[in-house]
């Protein structure tokens, strides 16, 4: 990724906004009693578009947003988040992206990481009270629902960050040849 | 060239890592920072906006999930509900403290909420997105009068505490959250005991600590204790309505001492809630 002003105003831009809207909008929504996070799935994006410093830089600071904006202790989620990004950014920095289902299926993999990475720094910092099974549940429809929102998140900010962009990431399929051969 | 560029991007990553266990060594345990305060003041009136312009989306969703999940109750039916329940939680707090308050003077008892406190109204602007933490942001502050411990409540009964202020926004910690922890009583008997949470599961608190010589039933009504003494007094009043006992087995109090609770207060949907402010604090 070709970093200049107008990127970095863009990321900065895009990582307030997904915020925002985590907090105000998918926080409080619930499918099948769970609310979807797509904060993991946003940084994932930002980690496969711009690599792994890309990634880790960004989920370094979303998750110091969302901490301040939760008045939650910092540094957690930035962790985890940071992680994310860093694992996103370097599947894109070791493998081509060949089929489109591969920014969605990442995006639900490392969200489930993420939340488990979650899980383990709450757990190393002490639970004091039981654990219910639905936890898993939990984590498992919030990956579910990150496949899904994933997609639209890679196609959008990929759009913003388009010029930015060394290579397109996705390989195009040829135009297939008519039977007229046009 | 490209060494550089490894070795940079290593530096920058351990940097961000260290970083990272800094930021929670320092804050971890503590309320608010001064940076916090600051971000919040920031993105507070942001956040007000969206919350407010997003609300009809997040209705239209919510409300598919509560059709999908038969749970949409007419607005009217509810209303009579928290009045009915109020009223019947109230009854059974003041049967079996009759005997009490009757050697009692000046104290006032009239509603749910004790007198001393000034209700403030808010909403709720932020919640977490991990199921690890039961928080929610609310756009009531310090300078509502709001403060660190003040008992927060809905038209359901007890939501949870204030656990960090800022000049215009405060986090709840709920009821459901795993570091909660409330002393409550089963009424009419009166049997005292703690009120925790099941992780992940915020329909699901357990009251913990039960005489084990005291039966409890299934459907009996569980209050705040809001015990004093010593110098040292509960952060919440006394007869919050808090929810309803939904399990009691024979062995599950005899073995553990503890029965389920379903608390009264939705804790998935918040949307008003009030900070009952100017209390004694413990």
């Amino acid at each position: 990724m070709i970093l200049t002003a107008n990127i970095l105003a863009r990321l900065v831009a895009i990582v307030v906004v997904g915020v925002i809207l985590q907090l105000s909008f998918f926080s409080q929504v619930s499918l099948f009693h769970v609310s979807p996070d797509v904060l993991p799935a946003l940084v994932v994006v930002l980690g496969l578009l711009g690599g792994t410093l890309t990634g880790a830089v960004c989920g370094f600071w979303v998750g110091f947003l969302l901490d301040c904006l939760l008045i939650a202790p910092l540094g957690g989620a930035s962790l985890v988040l940071l992680a994310t990004g860093y694992l996103a950014g370097l599947f894109r920095e070791r493998f081509e992206i060949h089929s489109s289902l591969v920014p969605p299926l990442l995006c639900m993999v490392l969200t489930l990481f993420a939340e488990l990475g979650f899980g383990a720094i709450e757990l190393m910092l002490g639970i004091d009270a039981p654990i219910s099974g639905l936890v898993i549940r939990d984590m498992l429809l919030k990956s579910i629902f990150a496949f899904f929102l994933g997609w639209a998140i890679y196609v959008g900010v990929r759009r913003a960050l388009r010029p930015a962009l060394v290579l397109e990431p996705m390989v195009r399929r040829g135009r297939r040849p008519t039977a007229l051969g046009a | 060239m490209y060494r550089k560029q490894v070795r940079r991007r290593r530096a920058v990553l351990a940097l961000l890592i260290v970083g990272s266990f800094v930021l929670l060594t320092v804050t971890y345990g503590q309320g608010s920072d001064g940076v916090q305060r600051g971000v919040s003041t920031i993105f507070s009136p942001l956040q007000d906006v969206a919350d407010r312009a997003l609300k009809p989306a997040r209705d239209l969703v919510n409300w598919f999930d509560e059709t999908f999940d038969a749970k949409g109750d007419n607005a009217q039916l509810h209303d009579e509900l928290q009045v009915a329940r109020k009223e019947a939680v109230g009854a059974k707090t003041a049967l079996a403290e009759n005997a009490q308050l009757r050697k009692l003077v000046g104290l006032d008892r009239s509603g749910a909420i004790p007198s001393g406190y000034d209700p403030v109204t808010g909403r709720v602007i932020a919640r977490s997105p991990t199921v690890w933490f039961a928080d929610v942001t609310i756009d009531v502050g310090s300078g509502d009068g709001a403060e660190v411990g003040d008992p927060v409540v809905n038209g359901d009964g007890l939501v949870g505490t204030v656990a960090a202020v800022t000049g215009g926004s405060a986090r709840v910690t709920l009821i459901a959250d795993h570091s909660s922890a409330v002393s409550a009583k089963i009424v009419p008997s009166g049997t005292q005991g703690v009120m925790k949470p099941s992780v992940g599961d915020p329909e699901d608190l357990i009251l913990d600590f039960l005489d084990s010589e005291k039966r409890v039933g299934k459907g009996q009504s569980v209050v705040t204790s809001g015990w004093r003494g010593q110098g040292i007094e509960s952060s919440y009043p006394p007869n919050l309505p808090i929810g309803e006992v939904v399990e009691a087995s024979l062995l599950q109090q005899e073995a553990q001492q503890q029965v389920h609770v379903r608390p009264y207060a939705d804790l998935r949907d918040l949307d008003l809630v009030q900070v009952l402010t100017g209390g004694s604090r413990g």
